[in-house]
């Protein structure tokens, strides 16, 4: 009888594509859990609302490419990077802009460049640029955290901003303090604040602000925190990349913070506030748009979080996870080109 | 700071990086004894070697006894097999290799007698060899690294460099495997005597028993024949490491156990570190002690679906299927059959193949140990195999250009330093066969480099050759110069001088006829038969004249003057002839006819050779020199040119042809022309019976053979191969022609022209006076024996011409001095 052929190694382990995939949408979970807990069921509704186009755009364009539509479903990267923009972008953003955004990320971001595996940026961060860029108004209306919000928004309420359906609801409402003033994120409300002359020790004494970091967004950033810490435990992504982001940006709010405490925010205000821990182990570290080896994955990382810092405070935009993320997918080939790791039997260098 | 001795001594370990821990499943295959198995009826034992540098000394039908060398050979590289049974070889052909690529090779084929009788074995006391006798004993036996790459051990067990630390490698870092495991258990203590035996010829400062922490039973009976062994203390120690694939590879274990790295493309010695594998301690043992050759190993038999798993002690040569039939194999639908584990084994897809030196196992898993080869997908870089990669490579970015052809990117991330473990494939989430792309590119690679080798060999050869062409066309130039200047100096003497040269010479001729046995060596270039059966004087006489019409022809520059002092002598040469025959010798027509032929011939291979102007400038010497003979005689005349005609229209002729032609020649009285050819000498009175005619038609034939073999003579300075254009010939001969082609068949010649040209003249001069007086003369003995003598100058003069094997220098030079 003939045998079959196969090239060794006859054997292979277990932990396929869409099995990392899937953890790491299950380790996305408490963040969105506690994102809904302090912001409503808006993110709930633009995560699904984002999966269902982004799953519809997937198969559309694995059909025009006449690839097969059900492998490229399963393998749930067109889901991460749906969950990834409807968890990024404010709760009650009107569904438009979500549509846009998934629909942009995996038609023109993902599959125009090739793919998985071979886009050159972040899908979702892009998509989030892209929203940011065109609707920035929209894309910073954050509600205020359901601990210090004057009116949180209900189902119902959240469904009808984001549709734009029934009774007019007005979204700022729901961006009342208990203190009764409109309030901003953490990082927007010190940026203004600063920018209006206030030193930062002032601005931490506002309501938005829990002593050092900011309401309920210190907690879903535990969350995502904690989150990560599980991937790792589990393999699905390597330490290079968080770290390089953490350590990046730590080192160089240190470092201004130091020089200048009055006009710059604590390190730990920005590990814990906006997008930081949703970025450093769910967003920079995807792998198909980050460096790859392990030395170039730190670089990489770090980089991120240099640019962050310096984005924050001195850019235009209150948050910067998104352009810091895409400039350093820019910067990815390069480093691969560059750091190399010294192959067994080579002298260094 | 520790020195690296004091760290071995410490069991100090280094991390080495990447591996992976797949699931061992050992426990399938180490529990059980090393078995025996039922003897195969057929071996199947492969001598590739066999043609690049070792010879068989079997052939089919020969008995053999277990464990004769079935191979030998010079080399150092040559490492013999051996007949694994007693039997006798039913074939020796190529048979599929038990190889990834299933490509055949030779194999002999030994049908079991059953008896399984050992030849004689030179066992040895241990003291009483010398080290290159045990190398010797070892080579001998075969020995082949048995970790499954089977280096010849004797190699790396006599290096040129120091050794300082010898690591024994019991690692068996592939999942399924035990055989060396067992081996360990079983045999500690000849595993140890190898070990001695190594050390006796390394005399390593250390040596590291290495082992992975999955194996305490091989262990402990390892420590336990170390402290028995009487190695010297502290040499030996054994090492345990900790459990990961792919420790046990060599330089990922002398990384482990030092802390050193092989440098790329180097081997282990240039760091004074030699790695051997268990099994191979104890073949050496075997075969130093016991004077047995490698040819029997430990097989792991594994896998879910074979009946008996464990480990066998497996005659090498035995086949696979075989070895499966014994040991209750049940295959399923698309069953695989791994040789070596299930990360590097290769996959059969026929079994019947033989177990090899270095097959440790035969893997033949259910599906549900392996599953099924999951399809490709995308990468997404996720760098899984970066991390799982001991050699440090970047395995996505050698994929990515792997897979879009650009190999030589892929050699620039180091692709040559993959070792081709498997862990990447094994790690890589989308199932992409990785080491698969990197064996692709590596062939591709060594294919490119392979031609790109070529074709600089092909580009020196090329160089050469321009440089040579110009090197001789140089030569020729100033040797034409020189030999214009020499015509010049000769130039000055008088015609007087020539003429009362030959004048000289005629009278030494006469002398020297006088007295036949005295000349007798000096024609010793004509045929044996005709010097020793023809009467002597008529042959001496006969290259007397030649001599004579050859140095005439040198003398004379001019062409009147040499067709002059060819007259001269040529007037002479017949009376010499005369003189010995006592009776003028009347040529025919067709004799001069011969002569002419022989002429035109001579001038044919003058003009195959390099056309240098010397060289034209003596055929026209020679032509000139047949010309004014010729005047004297119209028909000689006609016929020299008749045969020029011929001699060109030869030259015409492919190579190919020319038995064809020359058969042309030679059918219309092939009988005759024998009974001349062969009897000539000794059958004086049958020759002098034929009439007329067929002496005519003789002469015309020794005529035409000497000219097909001056036309050969030629061919032959520019076809290099003599022999084969001269036998492909005989079919289309008959005998007799053969006999005078195989005179012929001299080595190649490189000039004929001198001798030709000397020939020519001879012919003439001999030819046209005797035809002076005598025209219709009766034909006598004597002129059938002179046209049968002219034939043999003739013929005599090529194969001169074949032997004077010389360059065109040494040519002209000994045409100067001749």
């Amino acid at each position: 009888m003939a045998f079959k052929i196969a090239s060794s190694p006859h054997v292979t382990h277990n932990l396929h594509t869409s099995t990392v995939m899937q953890r790491v949408i299950l380790c996305l979970l408490p963040g969105i859990v506690l994102q809904c807990a302090f912001f409503g069921w808006g993110t709930l509704i633009q995560v699904l609302l984002a999966i269902i186009v982004a799953l519809s755009c997937e198969a559309m364009i694995m059909r025009l490419r006449q690839r097969n539509i059900k492998a490229s479903l399963s393998d749930n990267s067109a889901m991460l990077t749906a969950i990834l923009i409807g968890v990024a972008i404010p709760p009650l953003a009107p569904w438009w802009m979500i549509v846009m955004g998934a629909a942009f990320a995996i038609i023109i971001v993902k599959h125009l460049y090739g793919g998985l595996g071979h886009n050159l940026f972040n899908p979702a961060m892009a998509a989030y640029v892209l929203l940011l860029v065109s609707f920035p108004l929209q894309m910073t209306t954050w509600i205020a955290p359901s601990s210090v919000a004057l009116n949180s928004p209900s189902v119902i309420d959240s469904l009808q901003i984001i549709f734009n359906i029934g009774a007019h609801i007005d979204i700022n409402q729901f961006r009342l303090g208990i203190d009764g003033t409109t309030m901003a994120t953490p990082l927007d409300t010190l940026k203004t604040d600063l920018s209006m002359g206030l030193t930062s020790t002032e601005s931490m004494t506002k309501t938005i602000f829990d002593g050092s970091t900011g309401v309920g967004w210190f907690w879903v950033n535990l969350a995502y925190l904690a989150g990560g810490l599980v991937l790792l435990k589990l393999k699905a992504i390597r330490w290079h990349i968080s770290t390089g982001v953490l350590l990046g940006l730590f080192v160089a709010s240190s470092i201004g913070f130091l020089l200048s405490p009055d006009t710059q925010a604590s390190p730990v205000l920005h590990l814990f506030s906006g997008a930081t821990m949703l970025a450093a182990f769910f967003i920079a570290t995807d792998p198909v748009t980050a460096a790859t080896s392990p030395r170039g994955r730190i670089i990489f990382g770090a980089l991120i979080g240099v640019l962050v810092y310096i984005i924050r405070t001195k850019g235009g935009y209150p948050d910067a996870f998104a352009f810091a993320v895409l400039l350093a997918n820019l910067c990815a080939p390069f480093i691969d080109y560059y750091v190399r790791p010294r192959a067994y039997g080579h002298s260094a260098g | 700071m520790l020195t690296l001795l004091d760290q071995l001594d410490k069991g100090t370990l280094w991390r080495s990086p990447g591996g992976i821990h797949p699931p061992e499943v050992k426990s399938l295959s180490n529990t059980t004894p090393i078995g025996q198995l039922p003897l195969a009826s057929t071996f199947l034992v492969p001598v590739p070697q066999v043609g690049e540098n070792c010879t068989l000394i079997v052939k089919v039908g020969d008995k053999v006894l277990k464990g004769a060398a079935l191979t030998q050979g010079t080399s150092i590289w040559h490492l013999p097999v051996h007949a694994p049974t007693s039997g006798t070889i039913v074939a020796i052909e190529p048979r599929v290799s038990n190889h990834a690529s299933a490509l055949p090779v030779n194999t002999c084929v030994i049908k079991a007698d059953g008896n399984d009788t050992w030849c004689e074995l030179a066992k040895s006391e241990l003291e009483n060899l010398s080290n290159p006798q045990m190398i010797d004993k070892i080579r001998s036996a075969g020995i082949a690294g048995m970790g499954g790459a089977a280096f010849p051990s004797h190699i790396k067990l006599n290096p040129v460099s120091e050794i300082d630390v010898v690591i024994i490698n019991g690692v068996e870092c592939e999942p399924y495997i035990s055989a060396d495991d067992r081996l360990m258990r079983e045999y500690s203590h000849d595993i140890l005597a190898g070990i001695g035996i190594i050390h006796r010829l390394l005399t390593p400062k250390r040596i590291i028993i290495a082992i992975e922490d999955n194996k305490p039973e091989a262990i402990n009976a390892m420590q336990t024949a170390v402290m028995q062994s009487g190695l010297p203390a502290g040499c030996i120690r054994v090492t345990v490491i900790p459990t990961k694939y792919p420790s046990g590879g060599e330089k990922q274990l002398i990384q482990i156990i030092t802390g050193r790295e092989v440098p790329s493309g180097a081997i282990p010695a240039k760091l004074g570190i030699v790695v051997h594998n268990v099994g191979t301690a104890f073949a050496i043992y075997q075969a130093v002690a016991q004077g047995k050759p490698l040819i029997e190993r430990v097989v792991t038999v594994t896998g879910k679906n074979v009946g008996k798993a464990g480990n066998y002690w497996i005659p090498i040569g035995t086949p696979v299927e075989h070895v499966l039939a014994t040991t209750e194999f049940t295959p399923e639908p698309e069953q695989k059959v791994i040789i070596g584990g299930p990360m590097m084994g290769h996959a059969l897809a026929n079994i019947q193949v033989p177990i090899l030196k270095g097959t440790n196992c035969i893997l033949v898993p259910s599906s549900q140990e392996i599953g099924t080869t999951p399809e490709e997908k995308a990468c997404i870089r996720c760098g899984e195999c970066a991390i799982a990669c001991p050699a440090l490579l970047l395995p996505q970015q050698l994929f990515w250009h792997a897979k879009a052809g650009e190999y030589d990117k892929a050699a620039s991330f180091n692709l040559k330093d993959c070792i081709e473990c498997g862990c990447c494939s094994y790690v890589c989430p989308s199932d992409i066969p990785l080491v698969e792309y990197y064996r692709i590119a590596k062939s591709a690679l060594k294919h490119s480099a392979d031609e790109k080798q070529q074709a600089e060999r092909a580009k020196q050869r090329f160089d050469a050759r321009l440089m040579r062409l110009e090197e001789e066309k140089i030569a020729r130039e100033t040797k034409a110069k020189e030999a214009a200047e020499r015509r010049q100096a000769t130039m000055t003497g008088t015609d007087k001088n020539a003429v009362a040269e030959a004048m000289a010479r005629i009278a030494a001729k006469k002398a020297a006829a006088a007295q036949p046995s005295n000349a007798a060596p000096s024609i010793d270039t004509v045929e044996t038969t005709t010097s020793t059966a023809t009467p002597k004087n008529q042959a001496v006489a006969a290259a007397i004249a030649r001599a004579k019409a050859k140095k005439a022809a040198q003398a004379n520059t001019d062409d009147t003057d040499l067709s002059h002092a060819v007259n001269v002598e040529a007037n002479h040469a017949p009376t010499a002839t005369s003189v010995v025959t006592t009776q003028e010798a009347p040529l025919t027509q067709k004799e001069k006819v011969a002569a002419a032929v022989a002429r035109a011939k001579a001038k044919k291979a003058a003009q195959q050779l390099d056309n240098t102007p010397l060289e034209t400038s003596e055929t026209s010497e020679a032509a000139s020199a047949a010309q004014p003979t010729a005047d004297t005689d119209k028909k000689a005349k006609v016929a020299a040119a008749v045969a020029r005609a011929k001699a060109k229209k030869a030259a015409q002729q492919a190579q190919a042809n020319t038995g064809d032609d020359l058969s042309q020649t030679v059918t219309p009285d092939l009988q005759s022309t024998s009974g001349a050819q062969i009897n000539a000498s000794t059958d004086v009175e049958a020759a002098t019976d034929i009439d007329d005619a067929e002496t005519i038609k003789k002469a015309k034939v020794a005529a035409a053979v000497a000219r097909a073999k001056a036309k050969k003579a030629a061919l032959m300075a520019t076809a290099p191969d003599l022999e084969s254009a001269v036998k492909s010939e005989p079919a289309v001969k008959s005998e007799s022609v053969e006999h005078v082609q195989t005179k012929v068949n001299t080595p190649p010649i490189e000039n004929t022209l001198e001798s030709g040209v000397a020939k020519a003249e001879t012919l003439s001069s001999s030819a046209a006076p005797t035809t002076n007086p005598i025209e219709t003369a009766p034909l006598s003995s004597e002129e059938l024996k002179k046209a049968r003598i002219a034939a043999t100058i003739a013929k005599a003069k090529a194969k001169k011409a074949a032997l004077a094997h010389e360059a065109t220098t040494s040519s002209d030079s000994s045409v100067g001095n001749d």
